[in-house]
């Protein structure tokens, strides 16, 4: 209670309302309402296309909603950017990096852009959490699909966000690589209490790790549970990839 | 912020492939503009020789060598030419790659999902690409006075050395601006190809075109610092040389020629720099304004 005696209340680590956007004419994100608590692990699902990438791009402030809000832990994307991107982390699909530096600069570059003080600790600490340590000297240019991931995930943490954000992580893994992305984010949601938003067209992985999902389609919001009460919900239907299909009315 | 982006800068652009040969090409132009006031000047004084010789035959006095009288400075005269050219060329992609290569790698997402601001960031590239061509012209400032020294045996006073360092400064302020042109057309194209044409169509522009035009279709004129108009019979003419303060690879070449005693132009510095000046503030603004509207939430096209 405060103390005025009103209830206190935590605002959800991510909070969407009545979101849209559109590139021109072009309508990508309709009326999007959507609330996450902290702490949990999001899928967000849909077809190529759909508008996940886009949500995305809002929340980690990169674009700006042509309707509605969105708000990462209370604080609003658009008026308040300084807050939101000082707890966010952020994965894109395809990550690259400068070539030309080794992991540990490209590293300790992406630290300092986010305000950490000793960025030179906070990246040997990442490394070490994440176990790629062997990585840190070498070019960023010369690493395969699935090392690539793994600096990338390094950056996206190595200031301790509150919210990570990773759009199609696992596209382009090999097996391994898809199961150690896998075991990395259970990790962080478990030991760091990251709350964690994926995007992801991939069943098998939202099954997986998250413990929430949300489906869009065609820009819209059409579906948000657990995965226990999805299941529940779908008694007659024998996994994930069916009761996508039926949500989505996807011709099979 | 701001530091840590032009840090950064800095030490992208040293490991740039392109970057470095290109720098490379314009250091072995400096040395070479020396060997070719040593060669010219050279041959100058053989032609002095042999005819003192002659005359001497005829037993005719000979008359003191003029030559000899020329300022030390002048024997670089062709960096009057190298800087608008190799120099302006290097500038350009200079400023292309600090801001294409962010977008090429996908690194503006992770830049802008970040705390810092398009500002910071923007001003940030712009100091570093303004310390690089400032070492750049220093490593030039270096090579020329070596090859002043061992190349053409002359040593250069604490006068000649100011002003061969005023020469680089006045050269540093006119390749910002190229600089600065690479930077705005990435902000203003979506394709990088697109971004180093457009650049480079600016480049001929001011270089080429502009001196053309304000200077009466002087075909000389893009090539040499040559200050004295010709008088300009046409009407057309008579206009366009009224806008010569705004072509700025003239208001250059004679602060340059100037500087380097290559010309006896009269013209005022204060008002050449103050030209230079204003365009690299105008396009650094023009920048900084074209950043805080560019997408960075996709990663450009690699062509």
């Amino acid at each position: 209670m405060t103390a005025d005696g009103s209830p206190t209340t935590t605002p959800p680590a991510i909070e969407m309302h009545d979101l849209g956007h559109a590139y021109d004419a072009d309508l990508v994100l309709r009326n999007v309402d959507l609330r996450i608590e902290a702490g949990e692990v999001f899928g967000f699902l849909g077809h190529n296309g759909a508008g996940k990438t886009t949500a995305v791009n809002i929340l980690t402030t990169l674009i700006t909603p042509t309707s509605g809000t969105a708000r990462v832990h209370g604080f609003d994307v658009v008026s308040q950017r300084r807050e939101v991107t000082s707890m966010i982390g952020y994965l894109p699909s395809e990550v690259r990096m400068y070539p030309h530096m080794t992991a540990r600069e490209n590293l300790e570059f992406f630290a300092k852009l986010s305000g950490v003080a000793d960025a030179r600790s906070a990246v040997n600490r990442t490394f070490e959490y994440l176990d790629c340590g062997d990585l840190a000297d070498r070019r960023v240019g010369s690493f395969s699909t699935g090392m690539r991931q793994r600096i990338g995930i390094a950056q996206a943490i190595v200031h301790e966000p509150r919210v990570l954000f990773l759009d199609e992580p696992t596209a382009g893994l090999d097996p391994v690589g898809v199961r150690q992305l896998r075991a990395t984010i259970l990790r962080l949601n478990d030991e760091l209490g990251m709350t964690v938003f994926m995007n992801t067209h991939l069943l098998s992985e939202v099954a997986k790790v998250c413990t929430t999902i949300g489906v869009l389609d065609h820009g819209e919001l059409i579906y948000k549970d657990t995965i226990e009460a999805t299941t529940a919900r779908f008694p007659d239907e024998t996994s994930l990839e069916d009761i996508y299909v039926r949500m989505e009315s996807v011709p099979t | 912020m701001i530091v840590t982006i032009a840090r950064h800068q800095i030490l992208a652009l040293r490991r740039q492939r392109t970057f470095v040969m290109l720098l490379a090409t314009l250091l072995v132009m400096t040395a070479f503009a020396g060997v070719l006031g040593w060669s010219s000047h050279r041959t100058i004084l053989g032609v002095y020789d042999e005819s003192v010789k002659l005359l001497a035959s005829q037993g005719e006095p000979a008359p003191e060598n003029p030559f000899r009288l020329k300022p030390t400075l002048s024997l670089l005269s062709n960096m009057v030419v190298y800087i608008p050219f190799i120099g302006a060329l290097l500038a350009i992609l200079l400023g292309h790659v600090s801001l294409a290569d962010d977008e090429t790698n996908g690194v503006g997402r992770l830049v802008f999902s970040r705390q810092i601001t398009r500002s910071s960031y923007v001003i940030g590239k712009i100091i570093g690409a303004a310390v690089v061509l400032l070492a750049i012209l220093g490593a030039g400032f270096v090579v020329s006075y070596l090859s002043l020294w061992i190349v053409n045996g002359v040593v250069p006073t604490m006068t000649d050395s100011g002003r061969l360092a005023v020469f680089y400064l006045l050269s540093w302020l006119y390749l910002m601006v190229f600089a600065l042109i690479g930077m705005a057309t990435v902000l203003l194209t979506r394709r990088r190809s697109l971004a180093l044409l457009s650049a480079m169509g600016a480049w001929l522009v001011i270089t080429f075109v502009l001196p053309q035009i304000t200077s009466g279709l002087r075909p000389t004129q893009s090539l040499n610092p040559i200050t004295d108009p010709v008088s300009t019979s046409q009407a057309f003419f008579r206009v366009t040389s009224h806008a010569r303060s705004f072509s700025i690879v003239e208001q250059y070449k004679q602060m340059s020629g100037r500087v380097l005693e290559t010309t006896t132009a009269t013209s005022n510095l204060t008002t050449g720099v103050g030209v230079l000046a204003a365009f690299a503030v105008v396009l650094a603004i023009a920048t900084i304004v074209l950043v805080q509207r560019h997408d960075y939430s996709t990663g450009t096209s690699s062509d």
